[in-house]
């Protein structure tokens, strides 16, 4: 426990610090926030270890498991169809993903829904991620998808209903969390070390970069259609 | 007492961790009957990291709900109503700068690059470079909130150039940094900074909570993407000159 002892601490205690500064120096909030904050922080951070070990011992294995298991078993198309799933399947388990949910939730009094908006943020994944093995196997370089997957963003920015836009984007921020980031990576190394031939450190690389441009998108769709 | 009540009422978020993981663990135990076949060794390993993972992740949400989410809101808003409001872009650069130095990700992010560079980027200027980039970009999240400026106007230049650095970048250099966008985006930055944002557009007049106050984990994720293009290019560039 305690190398996720150190993450959390160093991930959760600067922040905390400098709120408690800020709330003796610039702020006095009322006592009872302030219990309130050191209650939270107590619980995200016994949260944050238990759900890092587990993810080390548990998903991260199982992430490895499949990724090397996969690309050996299934045809090109299947192997398609089971990236989407699993992009699909990790967002919908991403924690960052469901606080951003809330937030927006929250903000819009209701109108953009905690489940679509998480639906649509994991379709985008499951697609980008389908398409960044696509690209591993057509050999198509990095640079290419990437370029080609922003212009499209910037283009579509502009016909983005005003008040999407800015959630949009955060959806590409929030989907490489703990859960995401492990198990598309296992996918990509599994999928490269299984073709043979072509550097790990390159190709393997770059599937969470891609398949953070695919919610950014989706969101934006979303706007489109329903704003 | 009705807080502790509040907190320790976690029936919601138990059903809602429930529906997070079942499509994961369902796609595992599919593939496990289908074509995996792991030993039973191997599986309870699985199940007792599944178990710590539902039990974390029910803490960390419900503490994020009833106590991160509201407080943050909370001290926007209390920013917000302050009379000199400009405060809040220092604020945002030191709530930056905390949550980037310190993250674990970054750290590895930064020796992710020295390798690559083969050890002409250290990994100390890697983690200055990125901390201050978070830094700067929290801080013009902040301005833009106050003066209600378009998202669009920075994110379309920042996205822009980093596309027009991509024909100059090192292959590794680029994979390394749009892999990177997330490493700032840390458990703090998405629960406690965000909900701050959303309470100060809450607080001002004129300003929107969803069209103001969302846009800054974008702007974050920006950052270490331009920063790490950037000392890529430096590198080859050092590279040419010395061969």
């Amino acid at each position: 426990m305690k190398d996720v002892w150190r993450e959390t601490r160093q991930a959760v205690l600067p922040l905390a610090a400098v709120v408690l500064v800020l709330q003796t120096v610039v702020l006095s909030m009322p006592l009872a926030v302030i219990a309130r904050f050191l209650l939270g922080t107590a619980m995200v951070m016994a949260g944050l270890m238990l759900f890092l070990k587990g993810v080390r011992i548990g998903l991260l294995p199982m992430g490895q498991a499949i990724g090397a298991e996969l690309p050996k078993r299934t045809t090109f198309a299947w192997l398609l169809v089971l990236a989407f799933i699993l992009g699909f399947a990790v967002t919908v388990a991403e924690p960052d993903v469901r606080v951003l949910a809330y937030q927006v939730d929250f903000a819009s009094g209701g109108q953009i829904g905690r489940g679509l908006l998480v639906l649509s943020v994991a379709l985008g994944v499951g697609l980008s991620v389908g398409l960044a093995m696509l690209r591993i196997l057509l050999g198509v370089p990095m640079g290419w998808v990437l370029a080609a997957g922003y212009a499209l963003v910037l283009i579509l920015s502009f016909f983005v209903p005003a008040h999407f836009l800015p959630v949009a984007f955060d959806a590409g921020g929030v989907t490489t969390g703990p859960v995401t980031v492990p198990f598309i990576l296992a996918l990509g190394i599994g999928v490269v070390s299984v073709l043979g031939g072509r550097s790990a450190i390159g190709d393997g690389f770059g599937i969470v970069g891609i398949a953070s441009i695919g919610p950014v998108l989706s969101v934006m769709l979303l706007g489109i259609f329903y704003g | 007492m009705k807080m502790l009540l509040e907190f320790l009422s976690i029936g919601p978020v138990v059903l809602e961790v429930l529906e997070a993981l079942a499509p994961l663990v369902l796609f595992f135990v599919v593939f496990q009957i289908v074509s995996l076949r792991l030993p039973a060794q191997g599986l309870s390993r699985l199940a007792r990291g599944l178990a710590l993972t539902f039990a974390g992740l029910v803490l960390f949400l419900q503490g994020v709900k009833i106590g991160f989410l509201p407080v943050g809101q909370e001290m926007g808003r209390a920013l917000g109503g302050l009379e000199h409001k400009w405060i809040i872009v220092p604020i945002g650069f030191l709530l930056g700068l905390s949550a980037t130095a310190a993250e674990p990700a970054v750290r590895i992010l930064a020796r992710e690059v020295e390798t690559a560079s083969t050890g002409a980027i250290r990994a100390r200027v890697i983690i200055l470079a990125l901390s201050f980039g978070v830094a700067v970009f929290v801080a013009l999240g902040m301005v833009r909130i106050l003066t209600g400026v378009p998202l669009r106007w920075l994110v379309v230049p920042g996205y822009s150039i980093a596309v027009l650095m991509l024909p100059f970048s090192d292959r590794t250099f680029m994979s390394i940094a749009f892999d990177s966008g997330g490493v700032a985006t840390g458990p703090m930055t998405v629960t406690f900074v965000m909900a701050l944002a959303v309470g100060v557009a809450v607080a001002l007049e004129n300003r929107h909570p969803v069209l103001d106050g969302f846009g800054l984990i974008a702007l974050v994720a920006l950052a270490p993407i331009l920063s790490v293009m950037a000392l890529g290019l430096v590198y080859s560039w050092k590279k040419g000159k010395k061969p």
